[in-house]
């Protein structure tokens, strides 16, 4: 019962960097640019957010702010080579990857932020609720973004679903031709998704430091962009089926440290493997129950030039 | 030049005034070539500039980067170590992108191409003679099973190759450490390494300094990759699928076969990277080997647009990079990661300048 309690505690943890990021990469593709930098904006987000905690002494939540900044500036420029200077997205997404690297790798080392730790996001305190047996623990010890994020969540289904500014990203997602026949800038449509679809996964990675590691490490997102890709096909670009996604990558990874924690002896690296050998199932199994439809944006990675239409 | 003239649909407003996008028809190779290299210089400029700001004199990058490297045998030796598997990973990227397979996973099949190639020289298998070429099959071997499954799984299921290969790195790396801090860890280290190689182990010395058969090799794969591609029906089938994949899936061509049969000897090619890596270079197998040549070997075939030699060329050129690069970091404690950040910097500038290849922009009054 014990471990059962220390392991769902853990997982909302786990879980929101993957949720925030695969929303963020469901509001840019929605709009019809495939944005397989994530891995980037992920790495991006981490050091800027542990950046900010370590030289400016920030309150935590600004920091995640600051993240979210310095992903989405990163994103202006994946925007200018996809959306102004039409280049292949799948190049532009992998370069993005390779140059966040870099970038973080770089500044982090010549800034001195490398392996040192901060105190990071706390827990809301929730007074007499969060000591109720089992549901406090799980329900009532965690941080404020854990909250967030599913009113983020719930906010964003509106805003696509219900709103004019949702409805026209998604024909310009589905038929950009069509879009702009019917007057909408289908340029500025996805500068907006790219800028505000990175932002999210910038936060995902400052959470990633900021909330639970507290420490800046060279690569330190390992794979989980990657892995919110996947969760993005997964879930047919349906934000709730996504968020559900996350949940279950949450529940492995927070089984990882508590397989050890009870002392079972297992090879540590297979065990480690888990995240990408389970993301590899999912994939399979995504691609073994495809229905007629998957749910991807129409125009995905194609990009939109007026002048060529046919 | 004969351009086709798309018929213009009305002009959007800009910042700059009135303009047009106009789609070129077809620019002249000796013009794009011009182009790219103009790309490939911004990204060079760029690049300087930010050296410059992170603290290297204007005077000392020119002595870095040109004087210091080919005016020294030891440098040039340095430079054409790395070249050769810079090459071959570039090969093996562009064979793969030849087939629209997105290989990302080539540094997964480095990583097993030396788990093959130690696994031999740790078992000492086989006659000593004969040691070196079992090395280098098996690790060819080893690099096909490891492309073998995303590919299954792509031809079968269409699982996106380009998530799939690159968690395959994630696995296979995992998969090293098990084997360095395990069974195969040096008691005679203090660092998770294997055991050095035997003699008859490493490849034959060639050439001055630490200069082996790698050079050689690179040489003749280039000279195989471009017949592959060039002059062999394969190439040709492969053209004609994707000038025409309707036309050629009705004349009988088979495509999955065809992706197939180049997937595989991508990832031969990436395995027998990882077996030259380990055993010319490193003539061990370390966790660290790899870093950054799965990632270089997609970045040389995009620059080199699938060309065999151009592929060649654009590995010197990231070998200097890489010998400058290390050189930075002793003098001027710049990061190693500065080499990676200008490889993405150069290939963002060519990637733009392929923009003025398809488009030509008009102001409209």
């Amino acid at each position: 019962m014990d471990f059962l309690v220390n392991w769902l505690a853990n997982v909302p943890g786990f879980a929101v960097p993957f949720a925030l990021a695969a929303l963020g990469l469901i509001v840019c593709e929605k709009s019809g640019v495939l944005n397989l930098g994530a891995e980037g904006y992920m790495l991006a987000g981490a050091m800027a957010g542990a950046g900010a905690m370590l030289s400016l002494d920030v309150h935590p939540l600004v920091a995640l702010g600051i993240a979210a900044l310095f992903s989405a500036l990163l994103s202006l420029l994946f925007a200018l080579l996809v959306i102004t200077l039409r280049v292949n997205q799948v190049i532009s997404g992998l370069v993005i990857v390779f140059f966040a690297q870099g970038l973080t790798a770089l500044i982090a080392t010549s800034q001195g932020w490398t392996n040192r730790s901060f105190s990071g996001l706390g827990e809301l305190n929730f007074g007499p609720l969060s000591t109720l047996p089992v549901v406090g623990r799980i329900f009532f010890q965690q941080d404020i973004v854990v909250y967030l994020t599913v009113l983020v969540f719930a906010v964003t289904v509106h805003v696509l679903r219900a709103t004019h500014v949702g409805m026209r990203l998604r024909a310009v997602g589905e038929n950009p031709e069509a879009a702009d026949a019917a007057g909408i800038p289908v340029g500025l449509y996805r500068l907006g998704a790219v800028v505000v679809g990175c932002m999210l996964i910038g936060l995902a990675g400052g959470y990633l430091t900021v909330a639970v590691s507290k420490i800046w490490v060279d690569g330190m997102s390992g794979g989980r962009g990657w892995i919110a890709i996947a969760l993005v096909i997964f879930a047919r670009w349906q934000p709730w089926s996504a968020l559900a996604g996350a949940v279950i990558f949450g529940c492995i990874e927070a089984l990882i440290p508590r397989m050890a924690a009870i002392g079972l002896q297992l090879p540590q690296y297979f065990v480690l493997m888990l995240p990408y050998v389970v993301t590899l199932g999912v994939m399979v199994w995504t691609s073994l129950s495809a229905s007629r439809h998957s749910g991807q944006p129409g125009a995905l990675g194609q990009p939109f030039v007026r002048e060529e239409r046919r | 030049m004969a351009e086709i003239a798309v018929p213009k649909a009305a002009a959007r407003r800009g910042f700059f005034g009135r303009f047009n996008l106009e789609v070129r028809g077809h620019m002249p190779i000796a013009q794009q070539v011009l182009v790219v290299s103009a790309g490939i210089l911004l990204g060079l400029l760029l690049s300087a500039l930010l050296l410059i700001a992170s603290g290297v004199k204007p005077s000392g990058l020119a002595n870095e980067f040109i004087v210091a490297i080919f005016s020294s045998k030891r440098n040039v030796a340095a430079v054409l170590s790395y070249a050769a598997p810079l090459t071959i990973v570039g090969l093996a990227a562009t064979l793969a992108f030849k087939a629209r397979f997105w290989n990302i996973g080539i540094e997964g099949q480095i990583i097993f191409g030396a788990i093959g190639a130690t696994l031999v020289a740790n078992s000492d298998f086989g006659p000593a003679s004969m040691r070196i070429v079992t090395m280098a099959l098996a690790a060819m071997v080893a690099g096909m099973l490891w492309i073998a499954l995303p590919l299954f799984l792509k031809i079968r299921l269409q699982v996106n190759e380009i998530i799939s290969t690159l968690l395959m790195n994630y696995i296979a790396f995992n998969f090293l450490l098990h084997l360095l801090y395990g069974s195969w860890k040096d008691p005679q280290s203090a660092f998770p390494n294997s055991k050095l190689f035997d003699d008859v182990e490493r490849l034959m010395p060639v050439g001055w300094q630490n200069l082996n058969l790698s050079v050689p090799i690179a040489i003749v794969l280039v000279l195989c990759v471009a017949w592959l591609l060039g002059m062999s029906r394969y190439g040709f089938l492969l053209n004609f699928v994707y000038s025409n994949a309707r036309m050629a899936r009705a004349m009988g061509v088979r495509i999955a076969g065809l992706t197939v049969l180049f997937a595989l000897a991508s990832g031969a090619l990436s395995g027998f990277g990882g077996f030259m890596i380990s055993t010319g270079i490193e003539s061990r197998l370390t966790q660290s080997f790899f870093i950054g040549y799965g990632f270089s070997g997609i970045l040389i075939a995009f620059l080199a647009r699938n060309n065999p030699f151009a592929v060649a060329f654009f590995a010197i050129l990231i070998a200097v990079l890489m010998v400058a690069g290390q050189s930075l970091q002793v003098f001027y404690q710049i990061p190693f990661a500065m080499v990676q950040l200008i490889q993405a910097i150069i290939v963002i500038c060519v990637a733009a300048s392929e923009f003025f290849i398809h488009y030509r922009i008009r102001m409209v009054g």
